[in-house]
This record gives structure tokens, sequence and C-alpha cells, in this order.
């Protein structure tokens, strides 16, 4: 029987929430080696990336990271068997214990934003004269002709993708003061800022504050703010993370 | 003695957003090499660029119908500038919430994550039309 594993964490930690179960509604358990331990569970035959399998992998994690700190491991992780996860763990014990110390009190906080459509296409009429004219033109002669309506989406599509990086700029750097590390997230998913950010427990109502700030500063932006989650963007030190964050693990975050 | 705050999901509270946080579960955390991994097919659709869709022709138009459609009071040749504009995007705002910009690659996410999750869910609900959605509805479904 192969084995899932949810995620990694200090092995003092008993405390595993009785009533959760994780993929394929098997029940977890915790695999010690050392001073770490993994949160696993039998891993269910032919596993799919479906809502109620990404649903458990979540929920495992946001439960087990409520009680401490977890480094959570990418959704359909499988290990041949539990020897090779303790195998893993003692091999990597000196990598695994510095980003548990590092992340320890931290949780990541991920902001979207997209525009309000109209309002961004209000505000790209009214800040482009090209845009307005051809605008105009293609009204008068009730609608313009099928090229015309292209050329016209074409150059107003423009305009909005440069306001959308600039508008993401925007969201980021109001953000960014408020966090001890950002992680830009996957791109191509629609929005025009997609940023994790990785807050002290303790300093989350003043990331929460600023994140309002922006939604009140910037009326035309729709900002969905999903947090405290598992450090999923901060698990592996990595070029996303501005240098010396939280590598040194101090308590030198936000105060 | 810390306090833990609430559970931030989305723009308007509710259950956690797993639509949200769906590509960190996919694409972010550790990743071990002696570990296999789940294969995702059914789900690389997330990988699409947003640019492709916004750079479609159904997006021109539906552009170009939309800005036919602005109604610039300020006049023409007026630029208001973003200042003034912000009053009027409050408003504009509250109206246009159900159809976020550039939710075309945002729909094809979520069709995607239905096919996924039509699979093999059993006890939900199978009869969701597939036509597009507005970004309100969607997230109404989210959060059921």
């Amino acid at each position: 029987m192969s084995t899932y594993v949810y995620g990694i964490i200090a092995g003092e930690r008993a405390d595993l929430p009785e009533h959760l179960s994780g993929v394929g509604e098997n029940p977890l358990r915790v695999l010690r080696a050392g001073a770490l331990a993994a949160v696993v569970s039998d891993a269910p035959e032919g596993l799919r990336p479906k809502r109620r399998e990404l649903l458990a992998h979540q929920n495992v994690l946001a439960e087990v990271g409520a009680e401490g700190c977890v480094l959570p491991m990418r959704f359909g992780s499988v290990a041949p068997d539990d020897t090779s996860v303790t195998e893993v763990l003692a091999e990597r014990a000196g990598h695994y214990e510095e980003r548990l110390r590092a992340l320890d009190g931290r949780v990541e906080y991920n902001v979207k934003a997209n525009h309000v459509e109209e309002a961004v296409l209000h505000h790209v009429m009214a800040s482009n004269p090209e845009v307005r004219a051809l605008a105009e033109a293609n009204r008068k002669s009730g609608g313009g002709s099928y090229d015309d309506k292209i050329r016209l989406g074409e150059m107003v599509a423009g305009a909005v993708r440069a306001q959308e990086s600039q508008d993401g700029a925007v969201v980021q750097r109001a953000l960014e003061p408020a966090a001890d590390a950002v992680s830009v997230g996957p791109e191509s998913t629609g929005w025009l800022a997609n940023v994790s950010f990785l807050v002290e427990r303790d300093a989350a109502g003043t990331f929460m504050a600023a994140v309002d700030r922006v939604r009140e500063d910037m009326p035309h932006l729709e900002v969905r703010l999903n947090g405290p989650l598992p450090p999923y963007s901060f698990v592996e030190p990595g070029p996303a993370e501005p240098a010396g964050t939280t590598a040194g693990g101090a308590d030198a975050g936000a105060g | 003695m810390t306090v833990v705050p609430a559970q931030q999901s989305g723009g308007g509270g509710g259950s956690s957003g797993l639509y949200d946080v769906l590509e960190l579960v996919l694409d972010r955390g550790l990743v071990i090499d002696a570990f296999v991994r789940v294969s995702l097919v059914g789900i690389e659709i997330l990988k699409i660029d947003v640019r492709v869709v916004v750079a479609s022709v159904d997006t021109y138009l539906r552009f170009a119908e939309a800005c036919n459609r602005l109604d610039l009071e300020s006049g023409p040749r007026k630029d208001p500038g973003l200042p003034d504009l912000v009053g009027e995007m409050t408003e504009s705002g509250a109206r246009g919430k159900s159809k976020g910009a550039l939710s075309g690659a945002a729909e094809t996410i979520s069709d995607a994550f239905q096919q996924a999750r039509g699979e093999g869910s059993d006890g939900e609900k199978q009869s969701r039309p597939r036509a597009r959605k507005t970004t309100a509805s969607r997230r109404k479904e989210e959060q059921e």
C-alpha cells in the first residue's frame, strides 16, 4: 500500500486532529523520524485531482497548520511505503528542520485582484483619446463594421493589459511592507495580481488592515484575500523570495 | 496571547474558497523527488495563459460593444483623470460586480475544474450547465 504525504511537522507534535480524514477518506497517521514527523494516510487506488480530494488535502493541512508549523506538500505526493517517507525525513532532516524554524509562527495569505470591467473600460476610454475617437466613430456608424470593432477591441484589450500590470504592481507594493516575504503566484489564472505574502500570525491584523486600505484606495479593483493558509509558497527558498527575509528564521519580521 | 484571525476567504466571506487556493495546492508546496506525483491530467488547462484568452476575437468584440455602450458623461474631449473617476467607479463597481474584467480565463479554469470534479463526484449535482457563467454565480457555487 503506497503512502500519501500531506506535510512535514516537528516530531514532538502529537496533536493530530482526530476527526480529520484524508484523501479517499482514509484515516491520518503520523510517521516519526528523529526530530521530524510526516502527516500521512494510505493512498487510495487511482487517486485523481478531484474536488473532494483537493479539499481533503487542503483541509488536513489547514487543521494541522492551525496548531503549529507545517511544511505542506504539493497535492498528490505519494511515497511507495511508510519506510521511504521516514528515510527521506532522515536524509534531509537538517533542511526540513531549518524550514520549520524559519516558518514557525508564520502563515500565507494569498491576494488576488482583478478589474471591475466597467470601471477599467471607463478609465481606458477616458485616458486614451485614440480609443475614444475610434469608439465615437464606431458609434456614429451604428456600431461600426466587424473590422472596426476588432480594431477597437484589440486597442482596448492592449490598454486594459497595460492598466492591469500597473495596478498589479501597485497592489503588491502596497502590501509588501506588511509581510515578511512575498511570492508571486502562478500567472495565467485570470488575475492582474496573484501574490502570496508570508505574514507573522501575530501581525495578521496589520496585514488585513493593509488589504482593506487597498480596497478603499482602489475601488475599481476586486480584491480577494485567502488565508491564513499553510505556507505553500514559502516551503522552499526560491528566487521569488526577497533575499534575507525568512532564511534566518530569527524574529526579524514585522513587529 | 495569540489571537488567530478568522479565515478570510474571497471578497465576501463564506466558506473556504477552494477555487482561489487551488493553484497553490496544485502548483506550490513541497516536492520530494523520491515520491511519485499523482497525474494531473484533466487539470492541466490551468496553465493556459490569460493573454491567450484576452487576445481572442470574442474578447475584442465584447470590449468594442462595451465601449460603444459606455457613456462618458464628461464628454468626448474631456479626460476626467483618475481622481474624478474614482467616485464614478465606486458606483459602477457595484453595478458591474457580476462581470469581473477578463473573466474568460477564470471561466476556463472553472470549467476544467468542474470537469475534474465531475468525473467521480457521485454525490454531487451532475446537471450543471456548462455555459459561460458570471463571476458572481461561479462564486456562489464555490461556496456551496
